[in-house]
């Protein structure tokens, strides 16, 4: 119990369960008052029940702290204009947002359709922007601020997601931007890669993520922990694959004395917290005049790409 | 010989700017082209067919092959008209040339719902329906190469979260596309230029934030290009011309081991990108962090190095 967020007020969204309940928790152990935002849909979107955010809620009040229970849906405008106006109604502020709200549609590009695409963009990528759209508000007149989007590793590439590495590494970008926009503000922006054993992992079948590490590719990430087949989600407490242990990280950087790290991406999963690099250019080519495609024949291999690995090298079909 | 003889290319946005100028010399390298543009203004709104097919007359004007459509391909129906429209006329699909984009900049405080959805599908969704429509028939033909453009506003640029988020999420997007066809003999690689077009009006010198601030390039450890100061060549080096030569490069058979990169274009200068892998790391012991740990830690561990806006504005 300590009191770094005395008198903040946070809106956590998808914090019913997983890794925004753990966040929810430690934030009002800390002395925050806390908008737990639960859809509690299912996974893949569908559905409704208010069961869990209320369970959270119920929870943080009886250790003696603030909570109420919000049940929009991110991927909604109007509904984050209401969690957002829900804090301010209600504890009179909002000083810190943590999106943490996801689904999965996982499905080769090929095959994807355009439900499973308009699906996981609405509530990663346009459900940070509903969020952060109305959390601004209050924060820029309070000239204080703090802003977490949850992002994920498979933004650096992850076979079967391309709907997912879009809306994930978009929100890198939108932090990115935002942190320089907001930071006159006093409002700090950060995108998370997190892990743990959550519902939502759970959900991709470890035989299709070993399917992919036989055929040679390779995700864009820093490697993962090899995957353990969690039937019970409970069998992960405890261990790094724990959703509970990307709440410390994540709860410091939505303190005050957190301000010191903003536009960067912050790595929560595990026992650990890391920074990672944003790309960057590790080698050039240079020509005064207009590049030949025939120059970059030979200069392109042999100089800037040489020994770049390709991450999904060619299989030659068996003949039939 | 032209590195693409007896290839056939489709370019989205291939009406005007860079797409236009790598239909062009995809042409002359010898491909057949559609040049796919609805002829929008640069912030999605309009129309006008003749926008594409001008481009198409001057490719045939110059003895090359073309046709043009004009479908939004940010949608499924009617994105897949390219495509089609390769498949009818040259036979099949070697490459696509993901150009077509939009922009709408504005403060994060102003921005409309609309501002927001019509760039993110106009500049990502506009990347997966066509993509994923080649890749069915490159996959099949176990062969393709698909050349993505991105931007590096999502390195931080100001006033376009935005076009900084399509711009990191189409690169994302691009990077698992190399990874689900790779191994179909499938290419996927991503571009950020900078080129004086409709999109962006200035010149790469204009670009320059005041001192002390990190612009973009700053956190792409850019810089200020060297062409600046010594190009030699007709034409300004943020002409879109500039882009072309490494795209269709990318484009043609012999970059095959090129997969799931991302490159950087100004003028004359070509910068290949790595991917974001971790710089620092704490670690704790056999279970979680505790707060008292983070106080001690995080501000002389994962702060240093990296100024914050918020620390910068605060000492002002």
């Amino acid at each position: 119990m300590g009191n770094r967020l005395e008198g903040r007020v946070a809106l956590i969204t998808g914090s019913g369960r997983g890794i925004g309940r753990g966040i929810a928790q430690l934030m009002a152990e800390e002395g925050a008052a806390v908008i737990v935002n639960d859809f509690g849909g299912n996974l893949d979107g569908s559905g409704g029940e208010q069961t869990p955010a209320q369970e959270v809620v119920d929870g943080i009040k009886a250790a003696g702290g603030r909570a109420s229970a919000n049940y929009g849906d991110v991927s909604k405008f109007e509904d984050a204009r209401a969690m957002v106006q829900q804090a301010v109604d209600e504890y009179g502020r909002l000083d810190i947002l943590c999106h943490v709200a996801g689904i999965l549609r996982d499905r080769m590009v090929f095959n994807m359709t355009e439900e499973e695409w308009d699906a996981v963009l609405a509530v990663h990528l346009k459900g940070a922007f509903n969020t952060v759209r109305h959390a601004v508000e209050p924060m820029i007149r309070q000239r204080y601020g703090r802003i977490l989007v949850f992002s994920s590793g498979s933004g650096l590439g992850s076979s079967g997601q391309a709907n997912y590495s879009a809306a994930k590494e978009g929100m890198v970008g939108f932090a990115r931007s935002l942190a320089r926009e907001l930071g006159p503000y006093g409002i700090a922006v950060n995108a998370i890669y997190p892990g743990g054993a959550t519902r939502m992992t759970a959900s991709v079948p470890s035989a299709s993520r070993e399917l992919r590490a036989r055929a040679g590719i390779t995700s864009g990430g820093a490697p993962r922990a090899p995957q353990q087949n969690f039937s019970d989600i409970d069998a992960a407490i405890g261990t790094p694959r724990d959703p509970g242990n990307n709440a410390p990280p994540v709860t410091w950087l939505c303190s005050e004395a957190g301000g010191v790290i903003s536009g960067q991406v912050i790595g929560t999963s595990g026992w650990q917290a890391s920074r990672y690099s944003p790309r960057q250019a590790i080698r050039s080519i240079s020509s005064p005049r207009r590049w030949s495609v025939e120059d970059l024949q030979d200069v392109v291999p042999n100089q800037l790409t040489v020994g770049v690995n390709n991450p999904a090298p060619m299989v030659q079909p068996k003949e039939s | 010989m032209g590195a693409l003889d007896g290839r056939s290319v489709v370019v989205t946005g291939g009406g005007r700017g860079i797409g236009r100028a790598i239909a062009l010399l995809a042409a002359a390298e010898g491909a057949s082209v559609v040049v796919a543009d609805t002829g929008a203004e640069a912030d999605g709104t309009g129309a006008n067919p003749a926008i594409a097919d001008a481009v198409v007359e001057q490719i045939k004007a110059s003895g090359g092959n073309a046709v043009a459509t004009h479908s939004d391909v940010s949608l499924l129906e009617g994105g897949e008209e390219p495509i089609k429209a390769a498949l009818e006329a040259f036979g099949k699909i070697d490459g696509l040339v993901n150009a077509a984009g939009i922009r709408r900049d504005t403060p994060i405080w102003e921005m409309t719902e609309e501002d927001w959805d019509v760039v993110i599908r106009g500049n990502v969704k506009a990347q997966f329906v066509p993509s994923k429509f080649a890749s069915i028939a490159m996959r099949q033909n176990r062969y393709g190469r698909i050349v993505s453009l991105i931007n590096d506003a999502g390195l931080g640029a100001v006033g376009a979260s935005n076009f900084a988020a399509a711009g990191e999420g189409a690169l994302g997007f691009n990077r698992t596309l190399a990874r689900d066809l790779g191994r179909y003999g499938v290419t996927a690689n991503a571009i950020s230029p900078l080129a004086r077009t409709r999109m962006f009006g200035g010149y790469s010198e204009d670009l320059r934030p005041p001192a002390g601030v990190l612009s973009a390039n700053d956190v792409a450890r850019i810089g200020r290009p060297t062409p600046m100061f010594q190009w030699e060549d007709t034409g300004h080096p943020d002409d879109p011309e500039s882009v072309a030569p490494l795209a269709v490069y990318l484009l043609s058979e012999g970059a095959g081991d090129i997969n799931g990169q991302c490159f950087g274009v100004r003028g004359g200068d070509i910068y290949l990108y790595s991917n974001p892998t971790i710089d620092r790391q704490i670690l704790s012991y056999g279970r979680r962090f505790t707060m008292d740990e983070m106080d001690e830690q995080m501000p002389r561990t994962l702060a240093l190095g990296v100024p914050s806006p918020v620390e910068a504005a605060h000492h002002h």
